[in-house]
């Protein structure tokens, strides 16, 4: 039997064996563990912790403008494009032509829309209302748009005169409250577009606080002004499929069969959605993912509804398909496109053209780096702010505001909007043909591989490298 | 001279295009056999004078903004939804959703009205001598809905700054509703409406209904504002 082993030297004191030499904490010689300083819930995170603290101060859910802040959404960051290398011949990306030009709403024919929405662009400007955003940003993104050949909408707050001047072509919604609903309006409107729901809050009425409802937000909605107002989110005069054919056919009696009519829809179960809205006789669908923008929002309805832009697209197209719809009714994409390449994959996917609102307003000049001690007062800073609920926009874009809206001029707008839809047009036609394609619109689901399992899963794209879709 | 539109199995459009073109000309329009169809004179411009034989189905009188228009029998859904002006009457019962959102002008059903009666109107006034079904009242901004039947559940749900008015039952109330005794001078407001119509009688009790203003600002102490939404 061996000798227990025993070391060649004296044990030092305790003291040194616990770093109780210099610089050790006094009673926490083994230093601080994260969890100590930090926490390391992965549960009450310290976000956590703060909206009960919210909460229990309310008594109310919080409200807040933007987008969803819910990090488990994708990004379109998560697709590539794959360009034509051996079996594809790619385009001449510095030379040669790519059309952009997109047709929206005239699959059923001439006799049932006579003006079909001809843009140059595959890009329109969102369904944001003058209340969510000054007149003179409504302005701005008219001008912009019809500067390089494309449209803007009304949103819900009805027509806005700066805007239907501005806006070469105009979409007049149609939303459940109806705000300023006129006939006249319709009629001088170029398409109209019926929204039973929005991606920032599918589900849920639009939401104005009482902050921006102004003397003349007041009198075009016919609401007390300084109200909260909390729009309905049912229509009042149609409830289910059957009764909005009815509907649609009554505005093409209104407007004499000439425009088309869109129908937007928050993105929930679109491939049942999108083909019901199709049968009811909606020219073009808007599917509207969860990342969509809105200006005032329950905040748990911007982080926990909807689903994301990419997956909605694929469902859509699909669904159109099945049904024999497509090329009968235009498919727009929106919900959280930030650029020409977010665009691109949009139409890959699926989509005959997209819609953006939150990064037009970041051209117009949201969230820009000026009126620092404005941004400081909302306690936030450029880049960050996700204030358009309070009214108190340092940069006049989100407002009523008579001072605060000084600070967007108009034509300054129109100009960054313009030549920010420029660039993303550009950035379109730089993929479409690196992939080979002479229009924007052959993009398609085979240019375009997943980064990740997610991704690929969310829409059927194969993954990079090993060219298989994942597979259920 | 009286033009006579015969609807039967035609195109929708064809009848619409036919009752606009007679409208243009000034003619007072007569339409026949409307087999209930729906949409029947939208859009019908100021002036124009124009009855239905029987009855219609949904959206007749959509959007008018001005025409005076007469339904022998009962409409379907939203009869005069956005109207801007103009004169409607209904000789039967009306089907959900009278005058929603209209803006203004007058819409008379002799019989009910059901569900949701004057839902989102802006303006105008809503008389119905029978009973208004639920709901009614929902949402609505401004203008008057005066039942002189009585109403359903719900009665006057949410408002703005319209009012309802009703003589006769009240099965309940709808969220946030104050009623409230009404003056002289806003009883005589009510009997100047009614009185073309030949619908006067004072010995009427009358409920008026009107918001009761708390679900038209958050209320963060207030929990029980913020179950009723």
């Amino acid at each position: 039997m061996s000798e227990p082993y025993s070391y060649p030297f004296e044990l030092p004191p305790e003291d040194e064996i616990r770093f109780a030499d210099a610089g050790a904490i006094e009673g926490r010689p083994a230093g601080v563990p994260s969890s100590y300083d930090e926490g390391g819930s992965t549960r009450w995170t310290p976000e956590a912790i703060s909206e009960v603290h919210a909460l229990a101060q309310l008594g109310r859910y919080q409200v807040r403008g933007y987008n969803t802040f819910n990090k488990r959404m994708p990004t379109f960051d998560d697709l590539t494009f794959v360009p034509a290398t051996m079996t594809r011949l790619p385009l001449e990306g510095y030379r040669e032509s790519c059309t952009t030009k997109t047709i929206l709403g005239g699959g059923r024919g001439t006799d049932v829309v006579a003006k079909p929405l001809e843009l140059d662009i595959p890009i329109y400007i969102a369904s944001m209302s003058f209340g969510a955003l000054s007149a003179n940003a409504k302005a701005s993104l008219g001008y912009g748009a019809s500067r390089v050949g494309t449209m803007t909408c009304t949103g819900e707050g009805g027509m806005l005169e700066e805007e239907r001047e501005a806006s070469n072509k105009l979409v007049y919604q149609m939303s459940p409250a109806r705000y300023g609903i006129d006939l006249d309006h319709l009629r001088r409107a170029d398409g109209l577009e019926i929204v039973v729901g929005q991606g920032a809050k599918p589900g849920t009425g639009g939401l104005l606080l009482g902050m921006k409802v102004s003397p003349r937000i007041s009198q075009m909605r016919t609401l007390p002004e300084g109200v909260d107002q909390r729009s309905t989110i049912r229509h009042p005069d149609f409830l289910g499929a059957d009764d909005l054919a009815v509907k649609i056919e009554e505005l093409r009696i209104a407007t004499n069969y000439q425009v088309p009519i869109s129908l937007k829809m928050g993105a929930t179960r679109p491939r049942y959605d999108v083909a019901i809205a199709a049968k009811a006789g909606a020219d073009i669908v808007v599917v509207d993912g969860a990342e969509g923008g809105t200006g005032a929002s329950p905040e748990l309805l911007l982080n926990h509804t909807g689903i994301p832009t990419m997956s909605a697209i694929r469902a859509a197209r699909e669904s159109l398909d099945e049904c024999g719809m497509s090329g009968k009714v235009s498919l727009v994409a929106a919900g959280g496109i930030r650029s020409g390449v977010d665009a691109a994959k949009c139409l890959a996917l699926g989509a005959d053209a997209v819609m953006i609102g939150n990064s037009a307003m970041i051209a117009m000049g949201c969230n820009s780096p000026r009126y620092l001690e404005d941004y400081a007062k909302l306690g936030t800073s450029p880049g960050a702010c996700h204030h358009c609920h309070t009214g108190l926009c340092p940069v006049g874009v989100a407002t009523q505001n008579p001072e605060l809206e000084k600070r967007m001029d108009p034509h300054a707008g129109a100009e960054r909007v313009a030549r920010y839809l420029t660039a993303m047009t550009m950035e379109i036609t730089a993929l479409a043909k690196a992939c080979g394609k002479s229009s924007v619109h052959n993009l398609e689901v085979e240019d375009l591989r997943a980064l990740s399992f997610e991704a690929s899963a969310f829409t059927g794209v194969k993954m990079a490298g090993i060219d298989r879709a994942f597979d259920w | 001279m009286t033009h006579i539109v015969d609807v039967g199995e035609r195109h929708i459009r064809e009848i619409n295009e036919e009752i606009q073109e007679a409208a243009a000309r000034g003619d007072e329009i007569r339409v026949v056999n409307t087999l209930s169809r729906h949409n029947l004179g939208v859009g019908l411009p100021d002036g124009c004078k124009i009855s239905f034989e029987g009855s219609v189905g949904y959206y007749c009188g959509g959007l008018n903004t001005g025409a005076r228009i007469e339904v022998e029998r009962n409409a379907g859904w939203a009869v005069g939804e956005g109207m801007s002006k103009g004169h409607i009457t209904v000789g039967g019962y009306a089907g959900m959703s009278v005058g929603a959102a209209m803006i203004n002008g007058t819409i008379h059903v002799k019989g009910d009205a059901g569900p949701r009666c004057g839902v989102a109107m802006k303006g105008g006034n809503i008389v119905v001598e029978g009973k208004i079904g639920y709901q009614s009242g929902f949402m609505a901004h401004q203008g008057k809905i005066i039942a002189l039947g009585g109403a359903g559940e719900s009665c006057a749900d949410a408002l703005w700054s319209a009012e309802v008015w009703v003589a006769g039952d009240v099965d309940s109330l709808g969220v946030d509703v104050n009623v409230v005794e009404p003056t002289a001078e806003e009883v005589a407001e009510v009997d100047a409406i009614l009185d073309p119509l030949g619908l006067v009688d004072s010995s009427r009790n009358w409920r008026k209904m009107v918001a009761g203003e708390r679900l038209w600002y958050f209320e963060s102490r207030d929990a029980s504002a913020w179950l009723m939404i």
